[in-house]
């Protein structure tokens, strides 16, 4: 975890704002454009937006980990219960608990 | 409504617990939901801000996150007309739970799908969603140290448990793997924002080449 100031010194305020100034309009925009239709290419490219980001979000934190054994175990339990029950806070209730099984085992 | 908000309180806590442990403020997160109010964005940022990644590559990636948004826009617009101050406050609490809400009980409600019911989705789900921020934060600050807790582990397994139910195709499967990979390589090198911008636009690059290629999904 950061001990310095996080955002590489940018204020988070301001990091914050600008979030802020590039969710807001694309919700607007979509909205204001309604009836358009986007060229199929760019339709499925959005669609697969959030299955590349939340992969690359998670492979570097698991498989990147100095403690990756333990947080493979609890992936995979979590993943295998979601998979199953559709239930969020059931897979990841479910993971954390594995990860620690392996963590108390010596893993 | 009611059934979404066991998905959502949990996923804002894991959130605000993740988001004060990279150094953020109370405030700061709470603001971020108030703001923002995209869940998986504002999870990711938080992340982010743990790993020391840089506020361009925090913001870009928000950006690339949140570029979907404009589909449930172009979606609802398509059945639900609105006027030129309908669209300036709907467009703020436009999330994938309240477009999902809207299109599929909208049109069962004995009044259609109006305005007046999509603002209404999407304030039930603001309302949770930052109520369950504030509770989060606030126990960010009386957790011990979290890293003896084991708390870094909830991030992944909190962005797993939303990509799992998107395996829906061999394409969708094979995207996830090839980013999730790449991006694994990549971050032994590179700072994460830009690791997550490279995967993130080259998996949804392959997975729109090649479901307009074979035109399947």
């Amino acid at each position: 975890m950061a001990h310095d100031p996080p955002g590489n010194g940018v204020s988070p305020l301001v990091v914050i704002g600008l979030m802020w100034a590039v969710t807001y309009p694309v919700r607007w925009l979509g909205l204001r454009l309604g009836g358009t239709t986007l060229p199929p290419f760019w339709l499925a490219f959005l669609r697969f937006v959030p299955v590349s980001v939340f992969a690359a979000l998670v492979a570097p934190e698991v498989l990147g980990s100095p403690e990756w054994p333990r947080r493979l175990l609890g992936s995979l339990v979590g993943a295998a219960l979601m998979w199953r029950t559709r239930h969020l806070a059931l897979g990841i209730l479910g993971g954390f608990a594995a990860y620690w099984a392996a963590r108390v085992a010596g893993l | 409504m009611v059934p979404l908000w066991p998905g959502m309180i949990p996923f804002a806590v894991a959130y605000a617990v993740t988001a004060r442990g990279a150094g953020l403020g109370v405030w700061d997160t709470q603001l971020m939901s108030l703001t923002v109010f995209a869940g998986a964005s504002q999870f990711a940022a938080a992340g982010l801000f743990a790993s020391g990644a840089s506020a361009v590559g925090i913001v870009l990636t928000t950006f690339l996150l949140n570029a979907r948004h404009v589909l449930y826009g172009l979606s609802l617009a398509q059945t639900l007309p609105l006027n030129a101050r309908q669209r300036v406050v709907a467009a703020q609490f436009l999330t994938d739970e309240a477009y999902g809400m809207s299109t599929v009980h909208g049109p069962l409600d004995p009044g259609g799908l109006t305005f007046a019911f999509l603002l209404g989705t999407e304030l039930s789900l603001y309302s949770v969603w930052n109520a369950s921020t504030l509770l989060g934060a606030l126990a960010g600050q009386v957790l011990p140290d979290p890293e003896a807790l084991g708390v870094g582990v909830i991030f992944p397994l909190a962005f797993l448990m939303l990509l799992v139910p998107l395996i829906a195709s061999r394409t969708a499967l094979l995207v996830a793997a090839m980013s999730g990979l790449v991006a694994w390589g990549l971050s032994r090198a590179l700072p994460g924002g830009l690791v997550i911008l490279i995967a993130g636009v080259g998996g949804a690059l392959l997975g729109a080449w090649l479901t307009t290629r074979r035109g399947t999904a």
